[in-house]
């Protein structure tokens, strides 16, 4: 079924490219590969991303939107609910039985009337709002805990190199 | 959490969630490569040997449906079986059914502006509306058994065609909120039980999936429930009419319900 994926990864960058959201643009990184998207987000107003603009990439599978893509911030960012790495952990990229985090029930899970706009959306308030609760970075997640003032200006360092300065 | 159950030569630096789900897609390759997704027709001595010697009550059972059905076919157990048995099975029935055909045909063509009026984009709903419907419209030419085990063997368009039928499920309940909700269980409205239990694909489906659908669709199923109480298997009618008892209509399909599991029966 990639033709009914490819179909619908084209219905869906022209969508984003006709109404795009907040912050947020996104697209296929070659036209000639629909399966891999690069992202571009803007840190979320009243936040200690704010200012920033992070690069990721979104990795869709054959059998998409059945199954989720897979994001990673091609950046240095750090989050509880990213990996060191910059794989992004949130319920949304996992269908209700792969449960890595043990997400809870009310989480928005991944099912194939989502979309990457709905992703992306949940990436920022995901970056305004992180859950401690089901951390992919320990480090992050024990400094957001315990030291916020520590842990926003990391964030600040962050906000800077993201736009090379 | 997880730290502490890796306690004993823990690697910070490698990433066991991969490992546990990387686990879990094996498994279901496993089951993938040994299962159809709707399988040919079995008779009852085939699926009795599943069960032990010692395993009375279920052999007991499989004597008693032997009265009443001929065969069953088997779907594959990936949390989808309830829809794709409905699907298959209903379908099938409608081969040689025209004027069912033509009833199922409207309802089904008037649906997608439905759920476009709930709120469903369009953009995420076309493809697998446009699929479900090419599927249902194969019918329309008697004989196409064969055609239709085909397609409903395709993981793409079979997965396609169960998608839709989830979503018909969701906006089901969705429309009808205020009746369904004191069945929902947490703290959850329609809306989120839908978007965790209904839509996603590989949900099992309850008794409210089977209800819904049902009632969407208006197609009245029985389903054969096979468990260790009882010497016989209870039948349960789904029944979107909702007439009484005496006057309820003869169910269009039958499944079989094993602990977690649905499959196909045939009547005599």
């Amino acid at each position: 079924m990639a033709g009914s994926a490819l179909k619908r990864l084209m219905a869906e960058y022209k969508q984003l490219t006709l109404n795009p959201p907040e912050g947020i643009i996104a697209g296929p990184v070659d036209e000639e590969n629909f399966f891999e998207w690069e992202a571009l987000i803007m840190g979320p107003q009243d936040t200690c991303f704010e200012g920033g603009v992070f690069p990721a990439r979104l990795t869709f599978p054959p059998d998409y939107p059945l199954s989720p893509p897979k994001m990673k911030f091609s950046c240095e960012l750090f989050h509880p609910n990213i990996y060191p790495d910059g794989r992004v952990c949130i319920s949304i990229l996992h269908a209700p039985g792969d449960d890595p985090m043990g997400y809870e029930t009310s989480a928005e899970r991944w099912s194939p009337v989502q979309s990457v706009e709905k992703i992306l959306l949940s990436v920022v308030s995901m970056l305004a709002e992180p859950n401690d609760e089901s951390a992919a970075n320990v480090d992050a997640a024990k400094t957001w805990r315990d030291d916020r003032k520590g842990f926003e200006e990391i964030a600040k360092v962050t906000v800077r190199k993201s736009l090379g300065l | 959490m997880a730290a502490q159950a890796h306690a004993i030569d823990y690697d910070p630096e490698r990433n066991y969630d991969e490992d546990t789900l990387a686990q879990q897609r094996e498994i279901e390759k496993e089951i993938a490569e040994s299962q159809p997704l709707i399988s040919s027709l079995f008779t009852f001595d085939d699926i009795v040997e599943e069960y032990t010697r010692e395993d009375e009550v279920y052999r007991h059972k499989i004597e008693n449906l032997k009265t009443r059905y001929a065969n069953l076919r088997k779907t594959r157990g990936d949390g989808n079986c309830f829809f794709r048995a409905f699907g298959f099975g209903y379908l099938e029935t409608l081969l040689s059914n025209p004027t069912d055909y033509q009833r199922f045909l409207e309802i089904c063509e008037k649906s997608k502006d439905e759920l476009i009026a709930l709120g469903f984009p369009q953009f995420t709903l076309e493809d697998f509306y446009d699929t479900f419907i090419d599927i249902v419209k194969q019918v329309k030419n008697p004989g196409q058994l064969e055609k239709l085990l085909e397609t409903f063997n395709d993981q793409g368009l079979s997965d396609y065609f169960v998608v839709y039928l989830r979503l018909l499920v969701s906006g089901f309940l969705q429309k009808n909120e205020d009746d369904y909700i004191p069945f929902i269980d947490g703290e959850r409205t329609v809306k989120q039980f839908c978007s965790q239990e209904v839509e996603p694909m590989g949900k099992e489906s309850d008794h409210i999936h089977a209800v819904a659908l049902t009632k969407a669709l208006r197609v009245p199923i029985c389903v054969e429930y096979m468990d260790r109480e009882g010497q016989t298997c209870n039948s349960f009618m789904f029944d979107p009419t909702e007439s009484p008892e005496e006057s309820s209509p003869k169910p269009a399909l039958t499944l079989l319900y094993r602990p977690g599991h649905y499959d196909i029966l045939y009547p005599l």
